[in-house]
């Protein structure tokens, strides 16, 4: 015992002596001797898969030498006898901002910047290990649950520079960075940046691809016309590794397209919620970075305070624990991480449960040694226990997961830190304590260094029990208390520690100075008392609680619907064509587009041939069937900002990079017939950003909603917005209707020179661009080129009639065409003009008075334009009206008698020719996409409801279904209520039940940071 | 006597000269000379029945017949044939901000609360923009009378209630300094948004129970100022609070979860007040009970509205008013929210579906007549066709209720015959002129 005892006391003293060596020049003497230490007879795992029952391990200068079985203790090795402990590799934390705090933006906006890119969010120039330093604290709270490596970097802005590998030995920082640059940080936050852009999400997501581009740019500039310490740095980040954090799944869908787009290899931080999108992330084929981090329960006992808590925070709480073991069962390779954590004092609880949920428990190790080793090329050193990888393992008093077991030391790089010490012998239990004139009972408990002893006497059972002093020092003991009888006459008692704490003996003092020999021998254990706690490795595998929705909220699917071929009869069909209105007709839909529309369709002579597709046939009778409504101005389904307003020209920015695939009300407007919509960038400034066209695929992830082959559309706007009378500081230019006309002229020549530099270009024989650089590709400029040469379309948002006119003149000048006017609520002063320009107009119904340009707003302005020649829509810019735009639609026949065919029109086939899609959209006839909805009553008329919504022959919604999926709801929420509930009483942390308010953007939104507004409507 | 059967527009053109003058407010009409009977057209009376061929007579600005056309004994001086056309009484908004705002970007036009969180003495009679361009707007889809009511913090002040006919705010006023208007704290929080959600502290949590503590001493402090006829001092905001407690005002409060409006019930019984109507009201179906027995009316938030809730039926903003009805609570409909000013005249749209949502189509008128005038305290005077009542009433060419029937022809305020033309009519008259010439 006092040999182990020394021996490891001389080690530490050594180690950390030749530690301490460096490049750095000595004044003493140097300990230049090697040290070499064996630990011998544990259970050596050498990695998650391979154990060793009676193994060595042999470590030198910090290095392993040897590990197995058959291993010799070399000469001159430090023996350590490890008998009933186990060995592991030490874990590595992935994804960490270990000793590099962000930066705050107030510190920020006067720095010192040289020569760095124009935008404070990109700050590729960063290196870990130049910046770090190091928190002792953090390090020992990581070491206690078996951390050595941790990979860190600055998580500050959109590019965060490089990572650096680094142990946790708390050395100084050259000797504490095992790797620098390891891999290049991405997030989709600006940070501590103090620059307004990007404001958005889909800015962040410009700003970076630009940067992407602007780097390989300027490698290969032999001569940069400018001199960029960022762009250089990313240039070179890009060949090697990246790391993208998202915050939730969809963000995590984006980053493994933006990587794609430029063929990077990356690993992708998620958020613990990928099971919700698990084909796409498994089609992603990437590695992920897994945070071990579940939500808390909610208090629900209230049955009010439960509703407030929404399904898919239900249902994510119940899930995210089966998180991993989804993955892996998917094939998805991933580390895990503690990032997001409060603290790391129930990691290894939690990761019990990952292992209850069906994780395999090896892998589960693995995520934290040898898989974040692989991912980020440090497995030729770490996250196993080979010769020649870094001294970092645990010794532990059993399997990692199980359920009692103690991480007793972490060694980091041959260097000791004990958290538990096992060679402190547990003194836990009862003894019989031998004073020579009596017995008493001796109870000892706590755990470590906190010992509590109680003292009685043995033979008197009523006796009082009494608090004794305990003190350890190695094997050395005092204790010392006083009896009951007279709490003056302190026994004190010296002593040494034998035979595995169980025996204790040694010299006291009465008082009056008698000394006497004492002794204290442990009493045998109850049997089952000492049990080492459930192996969970071992335990049940709980299967995973029901399918899981797509999306994840109440309405989204378990079993999607899938595309049929159908036969409406008897319908009373608004055709959007020459034909009209048709009653009692026939319409047939067949793989998503409609195959025929007439009266008493025959299935023989619709299907001709010998294979007949499976035919369902729906009663239609007194059923109005149209085709679905097209909503050219939404901001639905949108995530994370709609307005990039920091810059008066954001044509780099792409509503397409961030649609929200889980909004629910995606799912309510398909209930309200609604089967396109343009998603549009805001009116925060003249050029906005690109719009999306999707469908309402309820269900599909954010790429299967966009329609692939539609054209290029981008949002202008004019007037109040963009010239800010309403809101902002007023610093951004433009401030007037003036600015707006010169900052379009501006742009459009900026444009025009740049399509030209950029046509010279590619005129070039290739033999004369050798020694050449490429000009630069400007993903704002390419924008408005796409204008010029008729490729992309503008909906410009626009109130009066001045600014009408201003637009279409730049247009003209320009020599393009302004696609739709969208608002354009004084339209109808100036619909000659507009009809002659060749645009459209898309227009509310009835909006008016909610800001002085729309004083003069008239809801007769429909009808005129329409009756002008001008192709007229209604449209929302609503999340609400949206739903309902069959009613806004018949309020043209209200205002301006427009008559119902061609009011209907103003929904669907009016739009369909504005966003360029009336070859598949916008009528019932034979080849036109299968959207088509199924109204209870004539579609103008109030009473009118949407029975169902096909998209391209998918029925999305269906009244019948969804009175069933309420009640699947609800069921749903009430089990997991209770479960909640359940862990609740077993002692689960929880937090107060809160309404889920979702932001729903209209056009003047600025910024992402409006989300965090209190919404002052409802009180 | 003289039978119309003019266009409305021929009526108008004739009234304001036919010179086409612009962008003037419609003329309010004086007190009724001539007594009126309207017939041939279906009848709405507001209380739930419907007369085919009906009739409406009114002198001195009261009805004094309402029956089948065949039953009119008594003579007038001008009938209107409405044959095939709809008799309604005119529809009552219910917390409005009608005159209160004119455009709502526009700060120096708006005046809808003031500042201080307890300010029930504020009064938004004398705020009524009698001649504001949006009133004719609302009343040509046929809402002819409006409580005005304030916004604010928590209290925000006292509404009064108005027809759209008037000179001026004092010709305007129906019933003077009905009701105050409270904005119950709000039992959730709504930090972030549903993919973001902020996190909830407990600090918030302390600061909403002194919420309520702060305003329960204020009402405390009121019912005992109440008492004392002749206060040692005169106290403005006490003062306004006082007919809460004998039943001479009514208390608005706005609260939508079921919590929320539990404790403003439980609230309001604790401390005396008489009269409590609940505004917004999404999870009253919910406490029916509890509103019934304690006779208390709702107001409905707008039924153009999303779910509050993430996984709430689609549908059920819009099944709000049938769902109270189920379960015997009387309620009337609202228009409150975004745009809520200029969108008024969407009213009886809201109507309309709640009747394709559940509601019997009129029951769903009763919402914004006989009932809403009920819920304000006023169906002695107005709110359904009635002898002694209001002659307010509108003809509309089809179903009032719907887009495409909601055609107001003939509009009736008092019996005094308004004039139904506004900004909008004007615009649209004024450059059809020039779309017609081709420019």
């Amino acid at each position: 015992m006092m040999r182990r005892s020394l021996f490891l006391f001389v080690l530490i003293c050594t180690q950390a002596l030749v530690r301490a060596q460096s490049l750095a020049p000595t004044g003493h003497v140097q300990d230049a001797a090697p040290v070499l230490v064996a630990f011998t007879n544990a259970t050596l795992h050498l990695d998650a898969r391979t154990v060793v029952p009676k193994g060595t391990l042999v470590v030198r200068n910090g290095v392993v030498v040897a590990a197995g079985e058959k291993v010799q203790v070399p000469q001159g090795a430090m023996v350590r006898d490890l008998q009933g402990l186990h060995v592991w590799p030490a874990l590595i934390e992935p994804y960490s901002g270990f000793g590099l705090a962000p930066d705050k933006p107030e510190d920020r906006r006067n720095e010192q910047r040289g020569a760095h890119h124009w935008n404070r969010a990109l700050r590729a120039e960063a290196h870990a290990h130049e910046l770090l330093r190091p928190d002792g604290k953090q390090a020992g709270e990581l070491r206690r649950q078996g951390f050595a490596l941790v990979l860190t970097h600055r998580m500050d802005g959109i590019a965060r520079g490089s990572s650096a590998a680094v142990l946790l030995n708390d050395a100084a920082v050259p000797k504490a960075v095992a790797r620098p640059d390891l891999a290049a940080h991405f997030s989709f936050r600006k940070g501590s940046s103090p620059d307004d852009y990007p404001s958005s999400q889909m800015g962040a997501i410009a700003l970076w691809r630009q940067a992407v581009l602007d780097a390989r740019w300027y490698a290969a500039q032999p001569m940069p016309p400018e001199t960029d310490a960022v762009l250089a740095a990313l240039a070179l980040q890009l060949n090697g590794r990246v790391v993208a954090e998202a915050t939730d799944r969809n963000e995590l869908l984006r980053w493994a397209g933006l990587l794609n787009e430029f063929k990077l290899a990356g690993i992708i931080k998620g958020a613990g919620d990928e099971y919700a999108r698990l084909e796409q992330v498994r089609a992603t084929g990437l590695p992920l970075i897994v945070p071990v981090n579940f939500p808390e329960a909610y208090d629900v006992e209230d049955p009010y305070d439960a509703q407030e808590v929404s399904y898919a925070r239900l249902k994510h709480w119940e899930m995210a624990p089966y998180n991993a073991a989804i993955l892996d069962t998917s094939g998805v390779v991933f580390a895990l991480s503690t990032y997001g954590r409060k603290d790391l004092k129930d990691l290894w609880k939690d990761m019990r449960r990952m292992v209850a949920c069906g994780l395999d428990s090896a892998r589960a190790i693995e995520a934290f040694t040898s898989e974040p080793a692989r991912l980020f090329g440090l497995d030729d050193r770490f996250g196993a226990l080979r010769p020649g990888m870094a001294a970092n393992f645990l010794i532990t008093s059993g399997h990692l997961l199980a359920e009692r077991n103690i991480i007793h030391e972490t060694w980091v790089d041959g260097l000791r830190f004990v958290n538990e010490d096992p060679d402190r012998t547990a003194l836990k239990g009862n003894y019989e304590l031998n004073l020579q004139d009596g017995i008493w009972n001796l109870e000892v408990s706590g755990e470590g260094e906190k010992l509590e002893a109680f003292v009685r006497r043995a033979d008197d059972p009523d006796s009082l029990r009494v608090k004794a002093r305990l003190d350890r020092s190695g094997t050395i003991i005092s204790l010392s208390f006083a009896p009951p009888s007279d709490p003056r006459a302190v026994i004190r008692l010296s002593g040494t520690i034998h035979g595995g704490g169980g025996l204790w003996d040694g010299q006291g003092q009465r008082p009056g100075g008698q000394w006497f020999h004492w002794s204290a021998l442990r009493r045998a254990e109850k049997n089952g008392a000492r049990k080492s706690g459930r192996d969970s490795t071992a335990a049940k595998v709980q299967e995973p609680p029901g399918p899981v929705p797509q999306p994840l909220v109440g309405f989204g699917w378990t079993e999607a619907p899938t595309q049929g071929t159908v036969i409406f009869r008897h319908a009373t069909v608004w055709t959007n064509t020459a034909q009209g209105i048709l009653r009692n007709t026939d319409v047939c839909i067949h793989e998503g587009r409609i195959k025929a529309v007439g009266q008493g369709l025959d299935v023989h002579v619709l299907f001709p041939g010998k294979k007949k597709p499976e035919v369902t046939e729906v009663n239609a009778t007194g059923i109005h069937l149209t085709c679905g409504i097209i909503d050219e101005h939404s901001h639905i389904a949108i995530a994370r900002g709609v307005n990039e307003g920091a810059m008066a020209v954001s044509s780099q920015v792409r509503i397409g990079d961030v649609v929200n695939p889980d909004d629910i009300n995606i799912y309510r407007n398909l209930a309200g017939g609604v089967t396109t919509v343009q998603l549009l960038h805001g009116s925060a400034n003249p050029i906005g950003g690109q719009s999306a066209l999707i469908k309402l695929r309820w269900g599909q992830a954010a790429d299967s909603l966009l329609i692939r082959d539609a054209a290029g559309h981008i949002k202008f706007a004019l007037g109040e917005n963009v010239k800010q009378s309403n809101w902002g500081s007023g610093s951004r230019f433009p401030r007037s209707r003036m600015g707006v006309e010169q900052q379009f002229y501006e742009a459009f020549h900026r444009a025009r020179e740049y399509d030209q530099a950029q046509r010279r270009w590619n005129e070039l024989r290739p033999r004369d661009r050798i020694g050449q650089v490429p000009p630069r590709i400007d993903l704002q400029l390419e924008a408005l080129a796409e204008i010029l040469r008729g490729e992309r379309f503008i909906t410009c948002h626009s109130y009066v009639q001045s600014e009408i006119d201003m637009l279409m003149h730049v247009a003209d000048s320009m020599g393009f065409t302004v696609n739709t006017f969208t608002h354009i609520l004084e339209g109808y002063k100036v619909a000659r003009k507009m009809q002659q320009h060749g645009v459209s107009a898309s227009t509310f119904s009835d909006w008016w008075a909610y800001k002085f340009e729309v004083y003069d707003a008239i809801p007769y302005n429909a009808a005129l334009l329409h009756q002008h020649g001008v192709n007229t829509g209604i449209n929302s810019d609503d999340a609400e009206m949206s739903r309902r735009l069959n009613q806004e639609a018949a309020k043209t026949m209200k205002y301006g008698g427009v008559s119902p065919e061609e009011a209907w029109k103003m929904v669907t086939l009016n739009p369909a020719r504005m966003l360029k899609l009336d070859h598949r959209l916008g009528t019932v006839e034979p080849g036109k996409d299968a959207d088509l909805v199924l109204w209870s009553a004539d579609p103008l008329s109030i009473a009118a409801r949407v029975e169902r919504t096909y998209v391209d022959g998918v029925c999305y919604f269906d009244r019948t279904k969804d009175a069933a999926q309420r009640a699947t709801v609800a069921a749903e929420r009430d089990r997991i209520v209770r479960a909640m509930m359940a862990a609740k009483a077993d002692g689960a942390p929880t937090r107060k039940a809160r309404r889920e308010h979702q932001h729903l953007w209209h056009c003047d939104d600025i910024g992402e940071e409006e989300q965090q507004h209190l919404d002052h409507d409802a009180h | 006597m003289r039978i119309e059967r003019a266009l409305p527009i021929l009526a108008l053109l004739l009234g304001l000269g036919a010179t086409g003058v612009m962008a003037q407010q419609p003329v309010p009409a004086p007190a009724q000379q001539r007594s009126v009977l309207v017939t041939g057209g279906t009848v709405h009376v507001g209380d739930g029945r419907v007369i085919d061929e009906g009739a409406v007579g009114f002198r001195n600005g009261k009805v004094d017949f309402v029956g089948y056309a065949y039953g009119v004994t008594a003579t007038y001086d001008t009938i209107i044939q409405v044959a095939g056309k709809h008799v309604y009484p005119g529809f009552i908004a219910a917390d409005a901000t009608l005159g209160l705002e004119e455009i709502e970007a526009v700060r120096a036009s708006v005046d809808k609360q003031d500042i201080g969180r307890f300010e029930p003495e504020m009064r938004t009679l004398i705020a009524y923009k009698a001649d504001s361009r949006v009133v004719p707007t609302v009343r040509t889809n046929g809402v002819l009378i409006a409580q005005i009511a304030p916004r604010g913090l928590v209290i925000g002040g006292t509404s009064s209630i108005v027809q759209l006919d008037a000179w001026d705010w004092e010709q305007a006023a129906v019933k003077v300094d009905d009701a105050v208007h409270l904005n119950w704290p709000a039992a959730y929080q709504r930090s972030g948004w549903w993919a973001e959600p902020g996190e909830t502290d407990n600090e918030k949590r302390d600061e909403r129970a002194q919420r309520l503590e702060e305003l329960r001493t204020f009402f405390r402090r009121a019912k005992a100022y109440a008492q004392v006829k002749v206060p040692e001092a005169y106290d403005l905001r006490l003062e306004a609070m006082r007919g809460l407690f004998d039943g001479s005002k009514a208390l608005f409060v706005n609260a939508n979860a079921a919590k929320e409006i539990t404790e403003a019930v439980q609230f309001a019984k604790a401390e005396g007040v008489k009269r409590l109507v609940i505004v917004g009201g999404h999870d009253a179906w919910r406490v029916a009970d509890l509103l019934r027995e304690n006779k208390v009316d709702v107001v409905l938030r707008r039924l153009h509205s999303l779910p509050m809730r993430p996984e709430e039926d689609i549908d059920l903003p819009y099944r709000l008013p049938a769902l109270l009805k189920e379960r015997g609570v009387r309620f009337c409909l609202g228009y409150m929210g975004d745009m809520e000013t200029m969108g008024l005249r969407n009213l009886p749209f809201l109507a309309g579906t709640a009747a394709a949502y559940g509601l019997s189509p009129e029951d769903a008128l009763r919402s914004i007549t006989l009932d809403a005038a009920a819920v304000l305290g006023v169906d002695d005077r107005m709110g359904s066709l009635a002898v002694g009542k209001d002659a307010t009433l509108i003809v509309s060419a089809g179903d009032a209720l719907d887009m495409r029937g909601n055609q107001v022809v003939h509009a009736f305020i008092q019996g005094r015959r308004i004039v139904l033309d506004d900004h909008h009519q004007q615009l649209y008259r004024m450059y059809k002129q020039r779309l017609e010439q081709g420019q």
